[in-house]
């Protein structure tokens, strides 16, 4: 893509937003808007430039403390997740009475949403991360060890017949025939449990953070009635998640795609 | 209506695995190996559920207050959704300037808007349906446009060449070739919905609920409430999802040949 080009797509990705927000603040200088609920867009970013140079009491500033709380709850819920789900899932894939056991486990809780499990996780595990994080890691699991089995169960038998018949061991058959073949399958799983990963994360942090995490900092704001806080908030969100995926395109380009092995569109 | 072997075969094949689960559960809650109040029996569960309904019907009411909200606010979406998708589909300018909202707003989680909601509008229904709405709204919106944007500019330059109106070029070209992707939108919005209800009802509701009723059983510490309503959650997504959607594509896009049967 030449620079003119690249241009072009920042500017009309940004004007409309742009626009967006001028037509908000005027509306809003015009007082045709409750400022007490519905923040002015310069008093929106006023406040998360506020939030960002100021200190708490022990001194971290906070909102890089609340977004770094947040990423870190869902790095280790990832870890958690990636760790178990492709674990089961290469074995639901190797085995078909593994399979068919726990397919029936996955379709019944795989819809009951990670904050439904929040409070029974409270009570066990108490306020803070170690809850937060284990209802992360139970929300990210569910679409990583779907797609890991569905990827090594889409491998054809001819593919691991023919590696046997040459004298391949379990191991070489593992990392060199069905580890590469559903690459694409379990990266997929990868992307959907990283969101459904981060939404669950913000969620509960809304109800059993104590401290930090943004989605406590968007709740907190409702109780000292600060909604410019909390559009702060969902600004926040929306970039934050626009990086990871930014990143992760990268990664897919970086990885499956040249290897060749990208999942064909499935409608 | 005749049940054939191989679909009862198929449900018990489906429902064995759950019931040794159970099983398992129970055993080790009869032989103390749980402590009740942190992990309740199935049996004890079930017992949750059936006092939660006789004599008074709690659970049916928190229940219908649910499904209410979850219509309202799916049903609102579903319509406002594929009104917006399909004029982004069909007109360049509105698509330029929408899409760059739309991707940026798809991106946050819903429930970070409900804070927002309870300073805005105040806590209760309208709050718990505005997001719901918000839930399945944008990836509504999004497959409806893929789905009208996809189809081949021949088609529709085709059915121009043989004179067909506007209206005609949409209501047999652009709708029909739609449709999958529509339909799709609307089988993915309803587990977004559905969640955006259970995580509503838990910070907004105050009157009744399914989420409500798994949050307000943390006062009492009421592990047997919070898997009864786990249970209901579950269920309630399933059926939803199979009955009510899965008849749906059935009878429209897999009849009329648009995709393929599952297998």
């Amino acid at each position: 893509m030449n620079a003119k080009r690249l241009a072009e797509t920042i500017l009309y990705f940004f004007f409309p937003i742009f626009l967006l927000l001028i037509i908000w603040e005027a509306i809003s200088r015009l007082e045709m808007l409750n400022p007490a609920l519905i923040s002015r867009p310069t008093e929106i970013f006023t406040a998360l430039w506020k939030l960002l140079l100021k200190t708490s009491l022990s001194g971290q500033p906070i909102l890089i403390t609340h977004i770094y709380f947040s990423l870190y709850r869902l790095f280790f819920s990832f870890i958690i997740a990636v760790a178990i789900g492709v674990g089961l899932g290469i074995l639901m894939g190797r085995s078909n009475k593994i399979y068919w056991f726990f397919e029936s486990l996955i379709t019944v809780a795989m819809p009951i949403p990670g904050i439904a499990w929040a409070p029974i996780f409270m009570i066990w595990l108490g306020f803070g991360d170690p809850t937060i994080i284990t209802v992360g890691a139970l929300a990210a699991f569910f679409p990583i060890v779907y797609n890991t089995a569905a990827g090594v169960r889409s491998v054809k038998k001819e593919m691991i017949w023919a590696a046997q018949s040459m004298g391949a061991d379990e191991k070489t058959i593992f990392f060199k025939v069905l580890l590469p073949s559903s690459a694409a399958f379990i990266f997929t799983g990868f992307k959907l449990g990283l969101a459904r990963g981060w939404r669950t994360i913000i969620a509960v942090e809304m109800i059993a953070a104590s401290l930090w995490g943004l989605g406590f900092m968007i709740f907190d704001a409702r109780d000292y009635l600060q909604p410019s806080i909390i559009y702060g908030g969902i600004i926040v969100l929306a970039a934050l998640y626009f990086f990871i995926e930014s990143l992760i395109k990268l990664i897919e380009q970086k990885t499956i795609e040249k290897w060749g092995m990208v999942r064909p569109e499935v409608v | 209506m005749v049940f054939p072997i191989s679909k009862i075969v198929k449900v018990l094949r489906f429902l064995f695995p759950l019931l040794i689960s159970l099983a398992i559960w129970e055993l080790l809650a009869t032989f103390h190996l749980l402590d009740p109040k942190l992990v309740p029996s199935p049996s004890r569960i079930t017992l949750t559920m059936y006092s939660l309904t006789v004599p008074q019907p709690t659970l049916l009411v928190y229940l219908y207050r649910s499904i209410y909200r979850f219509t309202i606010g799916y049903g609102l979406g579903a319509i406002l959704g594929i009104g917006v998708g399909i004029l982004m589909g069909i007109n360049k300018h509105f698509y330029r300037m929408a899409s760059p909202i739309l991707s940026l707003l798809i991106s946050v989680p819903t429930i970070a808007w409900v804070p927002l909601f309870l300073i805005t509008v105040g806590i209760g229904d309208e709050t718990i349906i505005l997001a719901i709405f918000l839930g399945c709204f944008f990836a509504i919106v999004y497959n409806t446009m893929n789905g009208i944007r996809s189809i081949n500019k021949e088609l529709i330059w085709a059915s121009k060449i043989m004179g067909a109106k506007k209206t005609t070029i949409f209501s047999k070209v652009l709708l029909p070739g739609a449709s999958v992707s529509i339909i799709t939108g609307l089988r993915l919005a309803v587990g977004y919905s559905w969640r955006a209800l259970v995580g509503a009802e838990m910070l907004a509701s105050i009157s009744g609920g399914i989420g409500y009723l798994v949050y307000a059983a943390r006062a009492f510490n009421a592990v047997n409430i919070m898997f009864t309503g786990l249970v209901i959650i579950a269920l309630g997504g399933l059926i939803i999802d199979n009955l009510v959607l899965g008849a749906l594509e059935k009878k429209t896009i897999e009849k009329w040949g648009m995709i393929k049967k599952r297998v």
